[in-house]
């Protein structure tokens, strides 16, 4: 099988291009292969025709409009020129380069936005509200089979001898903070968790739960005085004891 | 079988360059006068040969060189003043021409005819008609090159650039100027031998 040399390197050597290690055998080939041998030729034949094409004499008086013109422009300020990369950067002539220049600054821009925190605001999925199904509540539990355990917004709650609810985990944990049911920063936390009303039963139980994963809290429900001073029922006095098994 | 093609030889002196890039710097309006003076008909030429229009040939002359005076303080030197020059004319050119194609028209000797004058006293009457028919299909052929091959064409074959510096010009590997070369001679040979 005679394998020909291609027309790129026929043109390189043309171009004095090849070194002389590929001359050799490309001059060898051409002699005794007319195809390729007449592909040179006609190559040859293109070379010499673009060569002997004649020059163009620019108009003589286009060197006289360019240095008159030149003198009225002065030379581009710094500032300029900086705004003239900006100006092909965001607005780029080619229509592949438009797109590739606006698919960059979004990348820009996104990034940006991610570094500065300034994207949390369009890029936080909305949380869903904490679950607050309940599946067992604290009320007048029986009296043979005892409810200790309820799970709201997805946490358990263990009954503890004290008379308050405790979050599974946290029974031997101090409440750093004690919020009253009532206070503001309490009912914020009970709107957040409107399940726990549930839990705090009238009578003053309290309930003990990790807020944010950081703060041990206590609620304490504190029963609002009665407008009848005698009927006042005082919470009972907080203890812990040992939780009771289901 | 020797290869003797001659090229117009330019005079790429790197201290010169600088030293006409720091008189410009300087406000000497007699620097780009003498930067016209390298580069002018070469601006010209490449501009005709890309557009096909010698009116639009001259207008893209003096633009690219207003925008030459413009920045022409700013050249750092990394490239010769001859490769900085061309890589302007070929943006600007492809900036121009890819918003508004002109009409093509004779460029090459009589506008009338569009025959090529080729003069050379060591050929007979004979040989240079078949010269210059031969240069008027070249010519023809040339026009009708997709840009890409044709600027690599033109940049080696008539204004006499090496592949180095057609690489540097085009912002390509020097391997795909000698590809776009290559192929823009093969796309003009098949069309001189359809012409036969």
């Amino acid at each position: 099988m005679i394998r020909h040399i291609s027309t790129e390197d026929l043109s390189a050597y043309l171009d004095s291009e090849l070194g002389f290690a590929e001359i050799v055998p490309l001059e060898a080939h051409c002699a005794s292969c007319t195809e390729c041998g007449s592909r040179l030729a006609s190559l040859r034949r293109v070379v010499n025709g673009l060569g002997n094409l004649p020059r163009a004499e620019p108009p003589a008086a286009l060197r006289q409009q360019i240095r008159r013109q030149a003198q009225a422009v002065p030379p581009t300020p710094g500032w300029q020129r900086r705004l003239d990369w900006l100006r092909l950067l965001l607005f780029p002539v080619r229509p592949a380069l438009r797109t590739a220049s606006a698919f960059g600054l979004a990348m820009l821009a996104g990034v940006f936005a991610i570094s500065h925190g300034v994207a949390d605001g369009f890029l936080r999925v909305s949380e869903p509200p904490p679950r607050e199904d309940v599946e067992a509540y604290a009320g007048e539990a029986p009296v043979l089979l005892r409810q200790t355990t309820s799970e709201v917004a997805g946490r358990k709650f263990v009954w503890t001898d004290d008379g308050g609810w405790v979050q599974r985990g946290l029974e031997w944990a101090t409440p750093e903070t004690q919020l009253d049911a009532h206070s503001p920063q309490g009912r914020a936390l009970l709107t957040r968790y409107s399940g726990l009303r549930l839990l705090l039963l009238e009578d003053g139980s309290s309930v003990i739960l990790r807020d944010n994963l950081k703060t041990v809290v206590e609620i304490r429900n504190v029963p609002t005085p009665p407008r009848v001073m005698s009927g006042a029922s005082q919470p009972r006095p907080g203890r812990r004891g040992h939780v009771m098994s289901a | 079988m020797g290869v003797a093609t001659v090229y117009p030889s330019v005079h790429q002196d790197v201290a010169l360059d600088v030293e006409l890039v720091e008189r410009h710097r300087c406000g000497d309006l007699q620097a780009f006068d003498e930067v016209y003076g390298r580069f002018g008909e070469m601006v010209y030429n490449l501009s005709l040969r890309l557009s096909g229009n010698r009116e639009e040939a001259a207008d893209l002359t003096q633009e690219v060189f207003l925008r030459i005076y413009r920045h022409l303080g700013s050249f750092a030197g990394r490239s010769t003043l001859k490769t900085w020059v061309f890589r302007i004319a070929i943006n600007h050119c492809r900036d121009r021409l890819s918003r508004h194609v002109p009409p093509m028209q004779s460029i090459d000797g009589d506008p009338e005819t569009g025959s090529v004058a080729i003069t050379d006293p060591a050929r007979g009457p004979e040989e240079l008609a078949v010269a210059a028919d031969e240069g008027r299909r070249v010519m023809m052929g040339l026009a009708q090159l997709p840009p890409v091959f044709r600027e690599a064409v033109v940049l080696r074959d008539l204004e006499g650039l090496s592949y180095e510096e057609i690489a540097e010009v085009l912002g390509v590997r020097v391997g795909t100027v000698r590809s776009r070369i290559a192929r823009g001679r093969d796309h003009l040979r098949l069309h001189l031998e359809k012409g036969l």
